[in-house]
């Protein structure tokens, strides 16, 4: 979202007020235009261009009922048209519409033929929800019940706590900072030749919103474990059990939250999102 | 008053009164008359160690931003610098060039003349942009102050920048004059002069005779830049950065400082390294397949493939499955292709340091999980090769795995060992399970000026029809990585676009919506017109 073309839009609208003699035509052109604006330069990435041609239909159509709920301004609109398409002094104007929007629709339809289609977009679930349990080298993990084995260390014992956390940077350092980023922002040295990209741990929508078990899971399983909502088959993520021991991928998952600065989502409110993209 | 260092080592006059000239142009180093640079220059021609005299003290920080900098640096980055800064951390086997061991007090990236330590500014700017397409990320999240602290810190590792060295001299990096075709072509031939070829080879891709035995200081072998992608250069890639990369060298890498006269020529040189490549590398998210009705035949090579740029896609290093690439040898392929009624044909094309063509290579050799790669000779016992894999089948539930398919969608591989330059094809279920397919590609490859170039040639199935995108991925093997096997460059799935034969004209769309347009427009006015002449009450 760019913040700026927000605000312009927001201003030119806000300017509009001030304008003496304002009708109800002007809003409309002014509502239409600020909108345009916004979903062609206002968001990153893009849309494409069938999507903001869609929420322009659906504010057109919003347009509309609002005019026709209140008899004075349908009126109003509706005397404007007649006079435009029937008064003398407007015959120069009315000339010009009838030759240049045909022209514009044709231009459009030779911009999409010439341009070719875009290749397909693919959407995935980003957080599905996990599996009640999972078998990691021959050892049933409940994914429901159990909690990270090494969090309670953090109040009962810190220094033997500090150690599995020192373990745990290692291991991302091994073989997590190629994708994940050295500062775990998803931006490492691989993450350009992948799609999805790696997730941003920093990010307040990873694990910051996760219970340590979901965390668990989807390293242990990867990109393979996933449901098929998912798009596992594309999905970078190794599957970590083929690499790494259970407790090196708990001391990871400490690493994670203690080097961020996120907590864990607390087991209380269960479940590992639904949230999708 | 400025005092004058010993000189260290290869560091010549003419750099010696560029630094004088940069003393006076940047005005925040400007401390030094110009009597003192004439004086520091005669006595630097005379060759005479020189005593420091009123030597201006090395900016080292206070105790609390050496601290400081010394808790950000054991957060961010001694897992690959090392606790002590040796170059030593947990990330350090697995990344080449190595972390830098900050005790040399070596630095590449300098404003400062070869053999001199680096100055606060270069060291910050280092540390904010990073070094592309090295295990060095960029910070820019670290705020200037956080920075500068760390420089202080980074400075106690060698007792140099705390000595009388530690106030280098600098290299004056003048204004670039614009950019001009001509100066670009002169270039050439002081490319040519100077040599760059040994290393960067006549085309630029880092394939000169020498490059395969190149060592950085620390014992590693270290491959020349490719002068054909700015966007991987380490010290960046403007014009400015590309003339004090040769004006002051690369500290620790094989790469020389030079001082080319007159300095036009020094230009010239950075036109034409700048000529040789794109800002960007426009990664593509897909290529096209063009229509041509004449037969493919693959040992035409580029020529049958139209001039324009291909689709470039990024490769990056296999870590997912056991016996991972940490370093592969290729960055990027370039996919052109075209098809006629009953067959298609796609060209990869890829820069490559050196072609290896003995020896043997598979997509289901058998790769030792960790194998340190420890190069005592330059002769490779892997071949390079290519592979291209499409799905099976196409199914609505989505793609096979990008690594060799998956146990319920199989993909179809076309492989080539370049060794032997023979198409093979084979049906991956996994990259466990790979058996032989049926038709083999007919493959012709060249490798020419550090660039190899496979043209595969396969016939026409139905999911290649008309107007189809259809997902492809590759892989390539870099035989002098030793890499075979699981052990290779990939790409995720892309697109294969096979553009229509036909193309529709757009003439009789536009009319007709140019037309119906028209035709509401005119309704609408006439409909009013009319209702306004007969009057009405309502
Ligand atoms: C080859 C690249 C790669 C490597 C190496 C890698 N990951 Fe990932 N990881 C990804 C990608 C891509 C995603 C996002 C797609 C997905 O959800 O599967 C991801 C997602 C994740 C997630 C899910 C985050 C979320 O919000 O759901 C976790 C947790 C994770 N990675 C942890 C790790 C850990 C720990 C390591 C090292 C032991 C690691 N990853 C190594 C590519 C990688
Ligand atoms: C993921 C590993 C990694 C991390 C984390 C990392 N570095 Fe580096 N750094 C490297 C590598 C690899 C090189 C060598 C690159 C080369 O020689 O081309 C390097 C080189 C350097 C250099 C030498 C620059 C030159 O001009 O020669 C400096 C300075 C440096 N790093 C500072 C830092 C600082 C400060 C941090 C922490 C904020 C940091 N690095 C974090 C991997 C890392
Ligand atoms: C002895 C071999 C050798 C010669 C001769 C040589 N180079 Fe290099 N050059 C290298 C190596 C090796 C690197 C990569 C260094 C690194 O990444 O640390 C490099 C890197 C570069 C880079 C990229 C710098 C960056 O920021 O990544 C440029 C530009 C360059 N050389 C230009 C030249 C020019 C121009 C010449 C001739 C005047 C030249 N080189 C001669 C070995 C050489």
């Amino acid at each position: 979202m760019n913040i700026l073309i927000l605000l312009a839009a927001c201003a030119g609208l806000l300017a509009l007020r001030f304008v003496p003699k304002m009708n109800i035509l002007g809003w409309l052109v002014g509502w239409w235009a600020a909108t345009f604006v916004f979903l062609r330069w206002g968001i990153n990435p893009p849309l494409p261009t069938s999507i903001q041609g869609m929420f322009l239909a659906i504010l057109t159509l919003a347009l509309l009922a609002y005019i026709s709920a209140n008899s004075v301004h349908f009126r109003f609109v509706l005397d404007r048209a007649v006079a435009f398409a029937t008064e003398k002094k407007y015959t120069v104007a009315l000339a010009v519409t009838l030759v240049l929007l045909p022209c514009l629709v044709a231009l459009r339809v030779y911009f999409d033929i010439t341009e070719g289609p875009a290749p397909p977009l693919s959407s995935r679930t980003i957080h599905p929800p996990p599996p009640v349990s999972i078998e990691v080298a021959g050892r049933m993990i409940d994914l429901v019940n159990d909690d990270n084995p090494y969090r309670a260390l953090e109040t009962e014992d810190p220094a033997a706590f500090a150690e599995h956390v020192a373990n745990g940077r290692r291991v991302y350092y091994e073989n997590c900072v190629y994708c994940h980023g050295d500062d775990m922002a998803g931006d490492g040295l691989f993450a350009h030749g992948y799609d999805p990209i790696p997730a941003n741990f920093q990010d307040a929508t990873t694990i910051a919103m996760l219970q340590e078990g979901y965390i668990f899971w989807r390293i242990a399983k990867g990109g393979p474990g996933l449901p098929s909502e998912s798009t596992p088959w594309l999905s970078a993520m190794p599957a970590w059990e083929n690499f790494l021991t259970e407790e090196e991928m708990w001391d990871v998952t400490l690493f994670l939250y203690d080097f961020t600065g996120h907590r864990p989502r607390a087991r209380e409110d269960h479940g590992g999102g639904g949230d999708g993209h | 008053m400025e005092g004058e260092t010993v000189i260290r080592n290869k560091t010549d006059i003419a750099i010696r009164l560029a630094a004088c000239r940069a003393r006076r142009a940047v005005g925040r180093f400007s401390r030094s008359g110009f009597l003192s640079c004439v004086l520091a220059a005669c006595l630097g021609v005379a060759g005479l160690p020189l005593a420091a005299w009123a030597q201006p003290a090395p900016d080292l920080g206070s105790d609390e931003q050496r601290e400081a900098g010394r808790s950000l640096y054991m957060d961010k980055c001694a897992q690959c610098h090392g606790d002590a800064g040796q170059g030593d951390g947990v990330a350090a086997p697995f990344m080449r060039p190595m972390p830098r061991d900050f005790t040399a007090g070596v630095y590449k990236v300098r404003t400062t003349p070869s053999g001199q330590l680096p100055t606060d500014d270069d060291l910050a700017r280092v540390i904010r942009d990073g070094m592309p397409y090295t295990g060095m990320p960029p910070w820019p999240q670290l705020s200037d102050d956080e920075i500068r602290n760390l420089v202080y810190y980074l400075k106690t590792f060698n007792a140099d920048f705390s000595g009388p060295y530690g106030v280098p001299d600098l290299v004056e990096i003048p204004d670039p004059p614009s950019f001009s075709e001509a100066s670009a072509e002169r270039g050439r031939a002081v490319y040519e002069e100077n040599q760059c070829f040994d290393c960067h080879g006549m085309a630029g891709r880092g394939d000169g005779p020498s490059a395969p035995t190149l060592q950085e200081q620390w014992g590693n072998h270290i491959r020349p830049a490719d002068l054909t992608k700015r966007w991987t250069f380490i010290g960046g890639a403007t014009r400015q950065d590309i003339y004090r990369t040769f004006t002051t060298g690369l500290d620790g890498s094989p790469m020389p400082s030079y001082s080319i006269t007159p300095i036009e020529d020094s230009w010239a040189l950075v036109d034409y390294v700048y000529s040789l490549s794109q800002d960007e590398p426009d990664y593509a998210t897909a290529a096209t397949a063009r229509y041509a009705a004449d037969p493919v035949d693959p040992a035409q090579g580029r020529a049958a493939f139209g001039a324009a740029r291909g689709a470039y896609f990024p490769v990056v290093g296999q870590v997912i499955e056991p016996g991972r690439s940490f370093m592969p040898g290729v960055d990027g392929v370039e996919v052109k292709a075209r098809y006629n009624a009953d067959e298609i044909a796609i060209l990869l094309a890829w820069n490559d340091m050196s072609a290896e063509t003995t020896g043997e290579n598979a997509p289901d050799m058998a790769v030792p999980p960790i194998e340190q790669v420890v190069r005592d000779t330059v002769a490779s016992v892997w071949s390079d090769a290519v592979a291209i894999q499409f799905p099976q089948e196409l199914a609505p539930e989505g793609l096979p795995y990008f690594l060799f398919g998956d146990a319920g969608q199989p993909v179809d591989l076309w492989f080539a060992d370049l060794a032997s330059g023979a198409g093979r094809s084979y049906v991956g279920r996994g990259s466990g399970n790979l058996i032989a397919g049926e038709t083999a590609p007919s493959v012709h490859a060249t490798y020419e000026d550090g660039e190899w170039t496979a043209v595969f040639a396969m016939p026409r199935d139905e999911r290649f029809a008309e107007g189809a995108f259809v997902p492809i991925a590759f892989s390539v093997w870099d035989g002098f990585n030793d890499e075979r096997g699981n052990r290779r460059g990939i790409t995720g799935w892309y697109y294969l676009y096979i553009a229509p034969s036909e193309r529709p004209s757009p003439v009789m769309p536009m009319l007709r919506a140019g037309g119906l347009t028209l035709l509401a427009l005119l309704c609408i006015v006439g409909l009013m017109r009319f209702r306004r002449r007969t009057p009405v009450s309502a």
